[in-house]
């Protein structure tokens, strides 16, 4: 159980109404070198919970008023990716399977070993790590999509379909030449050399090459493809 | 009387029965012989008058045992006979007939007074119905026979002057024979139509001694009297007989009384009769009457002592055979009958008690014995009740082991009550033993299955509460696991902190302790009781309860209200029934409680002091009872549950009725059912407080 770096800036937070459990969670999970904030009840933690620092949360079951599978239920409607863990005393399998449904990461039942519950957190953070850094590549993404003008985001879809800059022009009324232009700068600001990188940027943030349809699918393709980015 | 049964008829409907027939011939022929015996006895000089007159008793006889309907059958029986007799002795008719006519009057109304006023047999058994006889034989009867009868001798030939003489003489005439023989006659005609029952030989022998005397008295005293002629002792010689008269009345009743007295009076009126005369009267009317007064003076008083030794005799009697009665009655259903005497320290037990206290049929049933063969246990118990029962009159009514108590112990109830005299002051106590152990193996078999039953019961509930009770387990283990595990975790880092290792292990420490009392919980409920009884702690058993049922409250989502008053009195009984019957309450109160919304889901616990005891009550905002449902509630095997077994509130409220209480269910104003049981408690030794202020209160469920 050695501490890295990495470790050190990953918190657990800790769910228990029992004041016993708790600190004996927090202590373990604090030996095991995880940054812990331990809340008593699950009102405190919806109240004081901050979603953009990395980490997991361990959630007790049975607690009185919100219980485990509600606080998780909440998370999720407020659109908070936490990876969550849930431990219990009962361990009943309908609850254990809501939970898994809902994306818990794991579903311990007490007494929790500490293996597991290292395990589970461990677990937690690489999906933690994982989620983050591909969020971190698509909001690049997107970012560079978004500083494309309208025409350079149509020539992209047009260049991603393999289409010639003569073909291109012809399909937007234009000449060769305005295409080459646009193409130019549009390579320029996505920050890539061939078709084949663009291609790949533009399947990664989920861009649909032109077809030759009507004009109304190319923006409901360009509206659907920015909020499937943000879901993600 | 209808005996017999044959009938003739005299024509004009007059029916007379054979049996009459009979009965008068025999009438007759005693009337005729009674006048015989009158004349040897004797008459007074000169005339036919005979101062003791029997055959008005033998009328009196007939008259008293026929019914009045038949009374002209042996009226005129007697009549014949009378007739035959006064005519042999030269009596004209119309003398004849008055004097008949004055006999039948006295019998007539001697026989009236006997039938309407003594009614039945036994005619002398008590002072009020001899002195009824006496009056009406010695005196009503014979007077107004008189007044018929003093004409009698005017009508021979007497002048009127003399008829207060006549009245007199025939008034003493049958006053003598009505109370000196009519008494033996009623007797010996009533008691020969009973079946003969000799009496004892030493009795018999001594009825023969008795006559023997009186004879040998009366014989010796009229002649000794007669040898020394009118002396000095006359009048006291006279009363010699008296001795011997009133000891055949104190052994033999009114009947040896009377047959002393018939004796005594015959013997001196034949004496006066025949011989020289006994009084100084000068004529023998005067010495007859003389004789009369002295006899009718004699016999009232003896007559009357010997009905008051019959009366006493036969209450006692009675009095012994109903004390055979009820003992016999009383060792049938094995009761033991006992009695103790203040004045004299005296203690009496029946035969029944010795048998039940496992004396011996001859050993006397003394105080220490009863004492000692008491269980040393219950000693106290019985000494202290009958020392109540004494000083204050109350009665006893407790129950207490015989015998040593191992295994051959019975069990005696006693009830008792103190008798006082006049001034209110116990002088004695009576009352009953009884075996009461077969109902006691009873009970206490009953109350062992009552046990079990209640523990199966328990057992099962608590399986329902597994999940939770696991839980609550869980949560220290998890805890004590967590803290050891990250004490290895400090050791391994190689950076021990000395105090978050001492923080780890007092951790460790506390959640240990706190497992335990979940587990000492549990072992409490489950263990078979012993049915202990001792002052319960009512707000620690409400605690401990809601402690166990933690978990099944959060995972219900029930928040619990406690209000509890400070220093109730305590009751006394089984903590870990009267927790079973909480916990069962509680249960009952959050299922109720299940299908309302999740704010409204409050069940509150409230303690109060009520009437000479507490009041804990268990309310829910659930769905209440159903309306059909409040009679049938406490029923074994009725259940509103999909699962329940329907024995909860039944054994709920047998275990708060055998701690002396009751288990009461309603439905509450504003929604919902509230559990109230009472349970009586010893007063408090502090004044309870029931200053709202003072009151805990508390609020358990979203909080920890």
């Amino acid at each position: 159980m050695t501490q890295t770096d990495e470790d050190k800036k990953f918190s657990v937070f800790l769910v228990d109404d029992d004041a016993g459990v708790l600190r004996a969670l927090s202590r373990l999970v604090r030996t095991a070198g995880y940054d812990v904030v331990a809340f008593d009840s699950p009102q405190a933690f919806l109240d004081r919970h901050d979603p953009a620092v990395p980490g997991c949360a361990i959630f007790d079951l049975a607690m009185p008023g919100i219980d485990g599978l509600q606080l998780q239920a909440a998370l999720l409607e407020k659109g908070v990716a936490r990876a969550v863990i849930f431990v219990t005393g009962k361990g009943e399998i309908p609850d254990s399977v809501r939970a898994i449904q809902n994306g818990a990461i794991d579903f311990l039942t007490k007494p929790v070993d500490a293996q597991g519950l290292l395990r589970a957190i461990r677990r937690a953070h690489e999906r933690d790590a994982h989620v983050r850094a591909t969020r971190e590549e698509m909001d690049a993404l997107h970012a560079l999509v978004e500083k494309l003008t309208p025409r350079e985001y149509e020539v992209l879809t047009h260049v991603i379909a393999g289409r010639l800059n003569k073909q291109i022009a012809g399909d937007l009324g234009t000449v060769e030449k305005t295409i080459k232009v646009h193409r130019g700068r549009m390579m320029d600001k996505m920050g890539v050399r061939s078709v084949a990188e663009l291609v790949r940027l533009a399947d990664k943030v989920g861009i649909q090459p032109y077809r030759p349809v009507c004009t109304d699918t190319l923006i409901s393709l360009k509206v659907n493809s920015t909020l499937g980015a943000s879901a993600k | 009387m209808r005996v017999g049964g044959q009938v003739l008829s005299l024509g004009r409907g007059t029916m007379v029965r054979l049996d009459d027939i009979w009965r008068g011939i025999v009438v007759a022929l005693a009337y005729y012989v009674a006048a015989r015996i009158a004349l040897v006895v004797g008459t007074l000089p000169g005339t036919s008058f005979a101062p003791f007159w029997p055959p008005n008793i033998v009328l009196l006889c007939a008259l008293v045992f026929a019914p009045p309907a038949r009374w002209w059958v042996f009226l005129l029986a007697a009549f014949l006979a009378h007739a035959a007799f006064e005519w042999q002795i030269g009596a004209d008719a119309p003398q004849l007939s008055l004097a008949f006519f004055a006999n039948s009057l006295v019998a007539g109304v001697n026989a009236l007074a006997v039938r309407r006023l003594i009614r039945r047999p036994p005619w002398f058994g008590s002072l009020r119905k001899t002195s009824i006889y006496v009056a009406a034989a010695g005196f009503v009867a014979p007077a107004i026979g008189a007044l018929a009868g003093g004409f009698v001798p005017i009508l021979g030939g007497s002048g009127m002057a003399d008829y207060p003489l006549f009245w007199a003489q025939w008034y003493a005439a049958n006053a003598l024979a009505g109370i000196t023989l009519g008494p033996l006659a009623l007797i010996l005609v009533s008691e020969g139509m009973r079946p003969f029952k000799p009496a004892p030989p030493a009795l018999q022998v001594e009825a023969a001694v008795l006559a023997l005397v009186l004879a040998a008295v009366c014989a010796a005293v009229f002649n000794v009297h007669d040898a020394r002629g009118a002396n000095a002792l006359a009048a006291v010689l006279l009363y010699a007989p008296l001795p011997i008269v009133i000891w055949a009345a104190e052994r033999f009743g009114v009947k040896g009384a009377s047959a002393a007295i018939f004796a005594v009076a015959t013997v001196l009126v034949w004496r006066t009769l025949q011989g020289p005369p006994l009084f100084a009267a000068g004529t023998p009317e005067g010495n007859v009457l003389a004789v009369q007064v002295l006899l009718v003076g004699l016999t009232v008083p003896v007559l009357l002592l010997g009905s008051s030794i019959d009366e006493t005799r036969s209450a006692e009697r009675s009095t012994r055979e109903s004390e055979v009665r009820m003992a016999s009655a009383a060792a049938s259903a094995n009761i033991g009958l006992w009695h103790y005497d203040i004045a004299s320290d005296a203690f009496w037990g029946s035969e029944a008690c010795r048998a039940l206290f496992g004396f011996p049929r001859d050993a006397p049933f003394a105080r220490e014995l009863f004492l000692a063969a008491i269980h040393p246990g219950d000693r106290a118990t019985v000494t202290q009740a009958f020392r109540i029962a004494l000083r204050s009159g109350q009665s006893i009514a407790i129950e207490f082991r015989v015998g040593s108590g191992e295994g051959d112990a019975r069990w005696i109830q006693v009830r008792g009550q103190a008798h006082c005299d006049e001034a209110e002051v116990p002088v004695r106590v009576s009352g009953v033993f009884i075996d009461v152990t077969a109902r006691k193996a009873a009970e206490a078999e009953a109350e062992l299955q009552r046990r079990e039953l209640a523990h199966l019961t328990r057992v099962s509930m608590l399986g329902e509460l597994s999940g939770t009770l696991a839980h609550e387990l869980h949560q220290p283990l998890t805890a004590i696991l967590s803290n050891a595990q990250a004490a290895q975790n400090m050791i391994a880092a190689g950076r021990i902190n000395v105090a978050d290792v001492r923080d780890a292990l007092a951790d460790i420490v506390q959640e240990g302790h706190r497992a335990g009392e979940v587990i000492h919980r549990l072992r409490k409920l489950l263990r078979k009781d012993e049915g202990r009884v001792e002052p319960v702690e009512l707000g620690e058993l409400v605690r401990s309860t809601l402690r166990l049922l933690h978990g099944e409250l959060v995972s219900r989502n029930v928040k619990v209200k406690i209000q509890l008053a400070d220093r109730l009195p305590q009751p006394l009984g089984d903590p870990v029934q009267l927790q079973q019957v909480l916990l069962n309450l509680m249960m009952n109160a959050m299922e109720a409680m299940s299908a309302v919304p999740a704010d409204r889901r409050v069940l509150t616990v409230r303690s109060r002091p009520a009437d000479r005891g507490i009041e804990l009550t268990v309310a829910d905002r659930g769905r209440g009872i159903p309306a059909g449902d409040q009679s049938t509630i406490f029923q074994p095997f009725y259940s509103t549950k999909e699962h329940g077994l329907g024995l909860g509130l039944s054994i709920c409220s047998t275990i708060v009725k055998t701690h002396g209480g009751e288990l009461v269910l309603t439905n509450n104003r504003e929604g919902g059912a509230t559990a109230i049981m009472r349970l009586p408690a010893p007063a408090a030794q502090v004044e309870v407080q029931d200053d709202p202020d003072r009151r805990g209160q508390e609020v358990l469920g979203l909080s920890r």
